[in-house]
């Protein structure tokens, strides 16, 4: 089987959808769109069904479904499927040629972002929707324990919830397709959310930018006031802009995110530089057009690069509410134009 | 001897179709037990017709409409999608243009074309059959088949249209007040409105009213139900009840009993169903009034709306009332649709269809008028100006062979690819964004909840909770044997249906979204309807006592 199961980013578009799963395919789309996001590759579902077949898990797998039978109805049977089945796959070393080929791509990202062992996130990119939360794990540190960690988020596609799911659809057990998303883990200085529509007035003729220091997690909760600028989409000129008292930010650790208090000295600081924000708002409206719609979108600047490689993105999706405009029909039939994009 | 295709160009053929798409879904609602010929070729040529047309005119950003074929009596479908991002942008731009008259004026948009299809069935009606000349007769039927085609793209459209708001409205529920359609206040905030459907059953009531009036209570409620018709005869009460009730049958009685076939009577033809119908409401005693239930149900609407509206935020308000007005039309929609389109053109269908077949029998080319169940169109015009010349017999026997082959051998749900999976292929019937994959075919998928230790999961179509005997109905002819209290346990129900809803406490459907008839109507008769089950009819048998738990789409069957 010579198929390819690896994927450079910018092989991808949004119908990639059904081969690696929505998020690794949207990343896709987003790099044709003009929108730097996190270096990296993308698994494809192909990639978890071939490593089930080449290392006999899969076989493994319908077998103990098949004992198990009619038992599996019971919901206290179905936790213990989805322990046997985990450990199944995570006992399973990655074939030789699988893994050779991973190895590959990881040494490329590590060149191209100039650092040996460079961290990594690995998350689950589901083609379909299935209940359960899939695994995601954060600064994963050299080629031995991305391979670990790729077969983890595999393994955690059984989980009893979506064991329980499959029973009820039919749907054969050692089937689950998803991909894997292998990003560079950015070292967030900070990050926020641009939308390109005032939410408040429904403004089109502005660009929001909300920013704080650390990951974005603090802007989109909405839990510390952020750094607020306006920009006019015609001038480009900054019609206002708010410097908050940033005292918290959410930064990464070992094993996730924490919130942490913004040292003293940033704390009035603006977190962005003007350029910064500039280039912010050029990609904005890049995408805007591209859709031809109000975006709300994430962003993240790296403290390792320097501008303009440093602003990455991470989401772009329409924005969700502007203020009724004076002709209701026409505000009703844009969001009607939403529903298809979901 | 050459074998002819049913649906010529659309018949099933696996090596190219499968080209065109891995997946291909039987629709189980309209095409079991297995179509005629006759019908199949209508259904196949013009629904997959109206389906792109509708998708066309509307341009869906997403889905060109659906592809149909042809397998042994089945319909299999699926979805054109849109291929390419900057064809879907495209698309936008006009669909934003093209939904606003459904956003500007709905009424008008769909009174319109109400009274358009009108206009064409009282054209066709207007040929006497029994005199005409053959060369009249075919005549009719190419007009009958044109407007099976107009109605399909009315049909479609409208639907499209129509599902589209509905679906706009139920996400902003979800992101404004926290509700979606399987929660019953969403099932308040749509239901409690009068339409055709209801209108005919409120006739039927009042015509029960009557009978007991003039003491004809006997006459329905002693002996066979295929006798009812005769007995009235007998006497003077009773023929003047049946010349108000023809009458009655002549203006609303255009309905096949099986919505989507022909070989059924229409309620003209055979008022037997809705004479039931009407025994029906006399047994359910005096007390009952139909209004007085609507009336609670819309008193509960308008609480539902304006708990709702308070949770939205102020500047909101203008649009999403605007869109919850929109959006509760689609229930009166799917009600009224069927009424005017479907089943009043299936009928008109069959009128000519049998008309033609009459004349036929008599000038030998055939030796029973329902053997135009068998043919197909182009056939019918072979023989249609001189039937005198023509003997179709060896194409009927050999299709009338074919199809009971068909009765005897369900169709398998969908016909995949080889390496393909259901699961991918409902993957890409959810990717598509279709409203009608989504509200209608497809809905949501049940929520299994071991700690409910329920029998059955579903999702909820009509809120509610009850507890009755369960009646698994398989087919319209068993629907005489409803008792008062039943739950209702079947594949899906259809418009015809209706009146049993007065009489029954629950409802149980194997298949179902919240805009499918089963649905719409529990929601209007207020009781609990839990759907998308799959295994209801399988699991039940009639006589087992069942509860049904709506708000939390459960089944549990009580005595084992």
């Amino acid at each position: 089987m010579a198929q390819k199961w690896i994927y450079r980013l910018d092989e991808l578009r949004s119908e990639h959808n059904d081969l690696v799963g929505k998020k690794c395919a949207n990343l896709g789309e987003m790099v044709h769109m003009g929108m730097r996001v996190p270096p990296g590759f993308a698994i494809s579902v192909d990639g978890y069904e071939r490593f089930m077949s080449e290392t006999g898990a899969g076989d493994e797998i319908r077998k103990y479904v098949e004992e198990a039978g009619e038992s599996l109805r019971k919901v206290e049977k179905q936790v213990e499927a989805g322990r046997v089945i985990r450990n199944i796959i995570e006992s399973k070393d990655m074939p030789e040629a699988m893994k050779a080929e991973l190895y590959g791509f990881y040494d490329e990202l590590c060149e191209t972002v100039g650092k040996p062992d460079v961290a990594v996130a690995t998350r689950s990119s589901g083609a379909v929707s299935m209940p359960g939360q899939m695994e995601t794990y954060l600064n994963v540190k050299g080629k031995r324990e991305v391979v670990r960690k790729v077969i983890r988020v595999w393994s955690s596609a059984f989980t009893t919830r979506a064991i329980a799911f499959r029973l009820e659809k039919g749907m054969d057990m050692a089937k689950a397709p998803i991909g894997v998303a292998v990003l560079k883990m950015v070292s967030a200085r900070c990050a926020g959310v641009t939308l390109t529509v005032q939410p408040t007035t429904g403004d089109l003729s502005k660009v929001v930018v909300e920013g704080n220091w650390g990951l974005g997690e603090s802007v989109v909760s909405g839990e510390i006031t952020p750094d607020s600028f306006v920009i006019d989409k015609e001038t480009k000129e900054v019609v206002s802009s708010t410097i908050s008292q940033k005292l918290r930010m959410v930064v990464f650790r070992k094993d996730g995110i924490a919130m942490v208090s913004v040292p003293k000295e940033l704390q009035g600081k603006p977190c962005l530089e003007e350029k910064e924000l500039q280039e912010i708002v050029r990609i904005a409206l890049k995408v805007e057009s591209y859709f031809d719609m109000p975006q709300d979108m994430e962003w993240v600047i790296d403290d390792d690069m320097s501008f303009p490689e440093n602003l990455f993105w991470v989401q772009t999706r329409p924005a969700k509410f502007s203020k009724k405009k004076e002709d209701d029909s026409e505000y009703l039939a844009e969001l009607m134009t939403r529903i298809f994009k979901m | 001897m050459k074998v002819y295709d049913v649906v010529p160009g659309l018949e099933f053929d696996p090596e190219r179709d499968f080209e065109l798409s891995p997946a291909w879904f039987l629709d189980g609602t309209h095409s079991v037990p297995p179509w005629t010929p006759m019908f199949g070729w209508f259904w196949v040529s013009f629904c997959r017709h109206g389906m792109q047309w509708g998708a066309e005119k509307l341009s869906l950003p997403t889905v060109k409409g659906w592809d149909w074929r042809f397998m042994n009596g089945g319909g299999y479908l699926t979805l054109l999608l849109v291929k390419s991002e900057e064809e879907k942008q495209r698309r936008e731009k006009k669909f934003r243009e093209a939904i606003l008259p459904f956003i500007k004026d709905y009424d008008g948009l769909w009174n319109g074309f109400v009274q358009e299809i009108l206009g064409r069935y009282e054209a066709l009606k207007q040929l006497d059959l029994d005199t005409a000349e053959n060369i009249d007769l075919l005549a009719n039927f190419e007009e009958t088949i044109c407007t099976c085609r107009r109605m399909w793209e009315i049909h479609m459209y409208m639907m499209y249209g129509t599902y589209t708001a509905y679906i706009l409205f139920e996400n902003m529920c979800r992101e404004l007040a926290g509700i979606d359609d399987t929660n019953p206040t969403f099932h308040q905030l749509v239901s409690g409105f009068d339409n055709k459907v209801f209108q005919v059953d409120k006739r039927l009531w009042e015509f029960s009213q009557r009978a007991r009036e003039d003491g004809l209570e006997k006459v329905f409620l002693e002996g066979e139900v295929d006798g009812i018709k005769a007995r009235l005869e007998t006497v003077d009460q009773g023929r003047s009840f049946m010349k108000d009730f023809s009458a009655f049958m002549n203006e609303d009685g255009w309905r096949m009993q099986r919505m989507s076939e022909i070989n059924l009577p229409t309620w003209v033809e055979d008022p037997t169903p809705a004479l039931v119908n009407v025994k029906q409401f006399l047994q359910k005693g005096g007390d009952f009034n139909l209004e007085a239930e609507r009336a609670k149900i819309t008193e509960a609407r308008l609480e539902a709306e304006k708990a709702v509206l308070e949770k939205v935020p102020r500047e909101m308000r203008g649009w999403f009332e605007q869109l919850m007005r929109l959006a509760q039309k689609s229930g009166v929609f799917s009600e009224e649709h069927d009424h005017y389109l479907d089943l009043y053109t299936h009928a008109m269908i069959r009128r000519i269809v049998l008309g033609m077949g009459k004349r036929w029998k008599q000038e030998g080319a055939i030796d029973d008028p329902e053997d135009m169940f068998y043919l197909q169109p182009d056939e019918v015009r072979r023989a249609g100006i001189n039937p005198d010349q023509f003997d179709m017999r060896y194409i009927v026997e050999r299709r009338r062979a074919e199809w009971e082959e068909w009765c005897k051998h369900p169709n398998p749900p969908a016909l995949l690819k080889e390496g393909f999976d259901l699961d991918q292929a409902m993957g890409v019937l959810v990717k598509s964004n279709d409203p009608i994959a989504s509200k209608v075919v497809v809905g949501s998928m049940p929520q299994v909840r071991p700690e409910l230790k329920a029998d059955l999961y579903g999702t909820c179509g009509s809120p509610g909770v009850a507890e009755g005997p369960a009646r698994v109905i398989m087919n319209e002819d068993e629907l005489s044997l409803i008792q008062e209290g039943d739950i209702l346990v079947a594949a899906s129900t259809s418009p015809s249906w209706t009146p049993i809803f007065s009489m029954i406490k629950g409802v149980i459907v194997d298949r179902g979204a919240s805009l499918s008839h089963a649905a719409i109507v529990g929601r209007e008769y207020g009781i609990p309807v839990v759907m998308n089950v799959f295994e209801g009819t399988t699991k039940i048998r009639s006589g087992q006592k069942v509860k049904v738990d709506a708000n939390m789409g459960t089944v549990y069957i009580l005595d084992k």
